[in-house]
């Protein structure tokens, strides 16, 4: 049995970080949330432009997609900042989403704390009370089933399906076979292999699901006034060797490994408690995407790209995997492995997914990713399913 | 004993991945690029085929591994991921100009045959 060195929480999750989050509940408490940041060691703000004048569902999604991830295991306590109140996202509504976690929470408002100076100081004093309590905090051994992992694809190319997103899905396998939980997400990148996908499912409700799913994002794509399918593959892809949706898609998914899909998730919904592979409703948008696996309580992502990329998560380690040698020289400066060896016949998938596992545990461990050291946290999305009224 | 004739040589011998055993397209992802005339070999889950390429290969692109006759299925991860339109050899370059999508065909639907 596998073990890594993680943070319990007192709901039994396990943090592979321990970072105090100064969440912003609206985008007029931005600053203050970075500001505060600044100040205290191990904190990260969240920063973010919605909160405001949205139409209900969609504040409803900024709501779960803020307080799951101040619910995800790697956050060890959090500040909830807002400005006025925001009927249905106020810091308490958020704080009361988080409280079921039992980790410490506490909120600010900077219209009843009297103004932005003295709000500042209240959400200060208190991260510096959470930082203590978190300082005695240390890492104990736990079962890597206390892993959910997760999985994303992006700036594709043809060396994406045949090598950097496979070797995930042994990763993926590895976990899963030692009970843990994957999340698969990027619903657009199952158009054209839906008959693939749902063959994994373990029944027919979760198989219609998945088929529902698509047909939704797909009818929102046609909503738009524009067939995604009339630019699928596109000039590039075409370029690039992929001559149909099919194979694209079937590319992407390469990701699912040989786990059976054991249920749907809608959008940053936590997965059930049954071990295996998840597959998550959300759009190709690669910012918003690893926001919602965040969301739903990942506690590390691995994100397979031909191109190569800067994308990462600010409380989830976000481990990048390229298959394409020259994307890998440009862009090792914010990427872990290169795996190209798989495509020259150096090394087999298996061995490949072998040394992507071999970093997810390390980065489990503690090792940090290149962009947790440079501190480039650049993907925080939340996903809009509507508009600002 | 006469004196052999030295076989010539290929022009280079390069490589093509396979992802699964029954695909019949490799794609061309090795560091040089492949060029009519080139013997080709496969690695990745197939590792015993060798042939002529019949065409330039650019990178990333598919070469078939056998012939594939106009109506079948073109196999890549072990699946169809579309329908030849033309009989395709071992060696041609595979692309949109031999291979034709099954899905999103909205312009078959106009046409009221409804491709499935």
């Amino acid at each position: 049995m596998t073990e890594f060195y993680g943070y319990v929480r007192p709901d039994g999750s396990v943090g592979i970080r321990n970072h105090i989050l100064i969440l912003s509940g609206t985008v007029y408490a931005n600053k203050l949330c970075a500001h505060v940041a600044n100040l205290i060691w191990g904190a990260i703000a969240i920063e973010h432009p919605l909160g405001r004048t949205q139409v209900k569902p969609d504040l409803r999604m900024t709501r779960r997609f803020l307080s799951g991830t101040a619910s995800n295991p790697n956050v060890g306590g959090v500040v909830v900042v807002d400005h006025f109140q925001e009927l249905g996202c106020t810091a308490e509504d958020i704080a009361a989403d988080i409280a079921p976690t039992g980790k410490p929470v506490m909120t600010v408002n900077i219209r009843r704390s009297g103004g932005l100076i003295a709000a500042t100081e209240k959400a200060t004093r208190y991260a510096m009370e959470i930082a203590r309590q978190l300082s005695d905090q240390r890492r104990q051994p736990v079962p890597l089933s206390s892993l959910i992992f997760g999985m994303n694809c992006g700036t594709s190319d043809t060396t994406s399906g045949l090598a950097s997103n496979p070797a995930t899905g042994y990763c993926s396998d590895r976990i899963i076979a030692e009970g843990g939980r994957s999340i698969m997400a990027e619903t657009t990148e199952w158009m054209g292999a839906e008959v693939w996908l749902t063959s994994k499912a373990v029944s027919q409700e979760v198989a219609d699901k998945i088929m529902a799913g698509v047909a939704d994002m797909e009818a929102r794509a046609l909503a738009s006034g524009e067939d995604i399918r009339g630019s699928q593959p596109t000039g590039d892809n075409i370029l690039g060797g992929l001559t149909t949706i099919e194979e694209k898609s079937m590319g992407a998914c390469k990701k699912a490994g040989s786990s059976p899909i054991v249920d749907y998730l809608d959008i940053a919904m936590p997965p059930g408690k049954t071990p295996g592979l998840y597959v998550m409703y959300g759009p190709g948008h690669g910012a918003e995407s690893i926001s919602s696996i965040a969301a739903a309580g990942a506690q590390v992502l691995v994100f397979s790209t031909g191109g190569g990329h800067t994308v990462s998560h600010p409380i989830m380690p976000t481990i990048k995997v390229t298959g394409h040698r020259e994307s890998w020289e440009l862009m090792k400066d914010t990427m872990e492995l290169d795996v190209s060896g798989i495509l020259r016949g150096e090394i087999t998938i298996e061995q490949g997914g072998q040394m992507i596992f071999d970093e997810v545990l390390a980065t489990c461990n503690g090792r940090l990713t290149k962009s947790e050291i440079l501190k480039d946290d650049n993907s925080f999305a939340i996903h809009r399913v509507g508009i600002s009224i | 004993m006469p004196e052999r004739k030295p076989r010539k040589a290929p022009r280079t011998v390069k490589t093509v991945f396979v992802i699964e055993a029954d695909d019949n397209v490799g794609t061309a992802v090795g560091e040089e690029l492949i060029r009519k005339g080139d013997t080709v070999t496969t690695a990745g889950r197939v590792t015993d085929v060798t042939l002529k390429a019949l065409a330039d290969i650019p990178y990333g692109h598919k070469i078939a591994l056998r012939p594939i006759r106009k109506g079948q299925p073109v196999i890549k991860y072990g699946l169809s991921i579309g329908t030849a339109t033309a009989n395709i050899k071992a060696g041609d370059h595979v692309h949109i100009h031999n291979v034709e999508s099954n899905r999103g065909r909205g312009d078959l639907t106009a046409k009221g045959k409804v491709k499935t």
